[in-house]
């Protein structure tokens, strides 16, 4: 399968029917999302009005993470059998993996302020997605210092798979460390405990989500492969002018 | 001699002759450690309860200070295309190395962590735990420094990379080392606890990052 697509031509014809298909089922999802978490769902009974905020805070950290995720499997992929094509897949996961953990602790923010009565709260959640972010930065800073392509790939690719080992170790250290000193005013949403008419705009929010993660990541792909062909040609062209004006003089 | 204590001796030799030795390290350290009272204020009680986190705040920022050394000067002038053709199992060799380095350098850090945490007022039980906790965290810290300074071999102005690569990887081993100096502080019986995990993320440390140190090194040449 991952060798099948990994042949420029098939993935082209591929992205050609999935980037609309994505953007389509994006827009319109995020259409009825918005719609019904901003004015079809009920206010919460003890948040009032804020818990809307809960519907893009919520999807942006799932995005959040599940970016990372998706950044070490194409990574792991590339290490193992050297796909150019899941390569450039990481490149172009990570700075949207980065915007979404930024809009995560962005969003997240906004709601504590009204909820808890602080911007930040040093809990083990917020704290996690913050090295998540870290995370993030180290990664692309990697990439964007190394020149050679090849060496920006390989090297990456360990970062990226070193990081869910560490990110799964931060979790359970920072549980650990916000347990010396628990506050008690977190506000906890196990998934059970949540109204239907509250899980619906969510589980939407976070389908809609995840399709414009796809999408803009299959975007980014194309082009970046677009990009690279176009630069192929403009050498090639170079090079019959260059030959045509030898011959000619 | 075998190459793993020959390549263990000159790399602390290195470290000794051409940085200072643990002059470095721990002339940085005292100077954060100097420095952050002066920031946050002569407050005797607040001092003491913040003790065991400054020290292993400034140490983990004294690790990081020598870790673009380590690969940088080995990558530059041929030695690592030398040593992953020497016949010596890479892993083996990356951890004789880091250590070598950090043996030579990093052993006044427990010290200091402990004369430091007297100074800011602590009671020298706590104050001990803390050391230990250092010294427990040693190896973790040169090795995730090591890992970092492998991926970021030979970029110029690599220091700052490796800083950010290194941060995320040292929360773990922060939060137990701290975390064992601050309970003992507090007289809460999760010292030892915290002071085992601090131990347990060393191990851990040990037995993996060489594996990810080795693949850094190979991934950066050809």
């Amino acid at each position: 399968m991952l060798s099948y697509f990994s042949n420029p031509q098939r993935f082209d014809q591929l992205a050609r029917v999935l980037i609309p298909l994505f953007g389509g089922l994006a827009l319109i999802l995020l259409g009825v999302g918005v719609w019904l978490s901003f004015f079809a769902s009920p206010p919460d009974y003890q948040q009032g009005e804020t818990i809307r905020i809960m519907y893009v805070h919520v999807p942006a950290a799932y995005m959040a993470m599940a970016l990372y995720a998706a950044l070490a499997v194409a990574s792991f992929v590339y290490f193992v059998w050297r796909h150019a094509l899941a390569d450039a897949a990481a490149e172009v996961i990570a700075p949207l993996g980065a915007v979404f953990t930024i809009l995560a602790l962005f969003t997240g923010s906004l709601w504590g302020k009204p909820m808890w009565g602080t911007w930040w709260e040093w809990d083990a959640r917020m704290t996690s997605v913050l090295v998540l972010l870290l995370v993030y930065l180290g990664y692309m800073a990697l990439r964007a210092a190394l020149e050679d392509a090849q060496q920006a790939a390989r090297t990456g690719a360990i970062l990226a798979m070193a990081g869910i080992i560490n990110l799964v170790i931060v979790k359970f250290s920072v549980d650990w460390w916000s347990s010396l000193h628990q506050p008690a005013s977190v506000i906890r949403f196990d998934g059970p405990t949540i109204h239907a008419s509250q899980l619906w705009p969510l589980a939407v929010m976070a389908v809609a989500y995840t399709f414009l993660a796809g999408w803009l990541v299959l975007y980014r792909l194309r082009s970046q492969a677009l990009r690279r062909r176009a630069r192929t040609l403009q050498r090639q062209r170079e090079q019959v002018a260059r030959q045509l004006e030898e011959a000619v003089s | 001699m075998s190459p793993l204590a020959s390549i263990f001796i000159r790399e602390a030799r290195l470290a000794w002759a051409g940085g200072g030795g643990a002059a470095g390290p721990a002339a940085f350290f005292l100077a954060a450690i100097t420095l952050a009272p002066l920031a946050i204020g002569p407050a005797p009680d607040l001092l003491a309860a913040i003790a065991a986190g400054i020290m292993s705040f400034a140490a983990l920022l004294s690790v990081l200070q020598s870790a673009d050394r380590l690969f940088g000067d080995d990558h530059g002038d041929g030695t690592a295309e030398l040593y992953l053709l020497s016949g010596v199992t890479p892993v083996w060799l990356v951890l004789a190395k880091v250590m070598g380095q950090a043996a030579a350098t990093l052993w006044p850090m427990p010290a200091i962590g402990l004369v430091g945490a007297l100074m800011y007022g602590v009671p020298i039980g706590p104050a001990l735990v803390g050391a230990l906790a250092l010294l427990a965290a040693i190896p973790a810290l040169a090795l995730i420094a090591g890992f970092a300074g492998a991926l970021a071999a030979g970029i110029r102005r690599s220091g700052l990379l490796i800083a950010l690569i290194a941060t995320p990887m040292m929360v773990p081993v922060l939060i137990f080392a701290a975390g064992a100096g601050r309970s003992a502080f507090d007289g809460d019986e999760r010292a030892l606890a915290n002071l085992m995990l601090t131990l347990a993320v060393s191990l851990g440390t040990t037995a993996l990052a060489p594996f990810g140190i080795a693949a850094a090194l190979r991934s950066r040449l050809g």
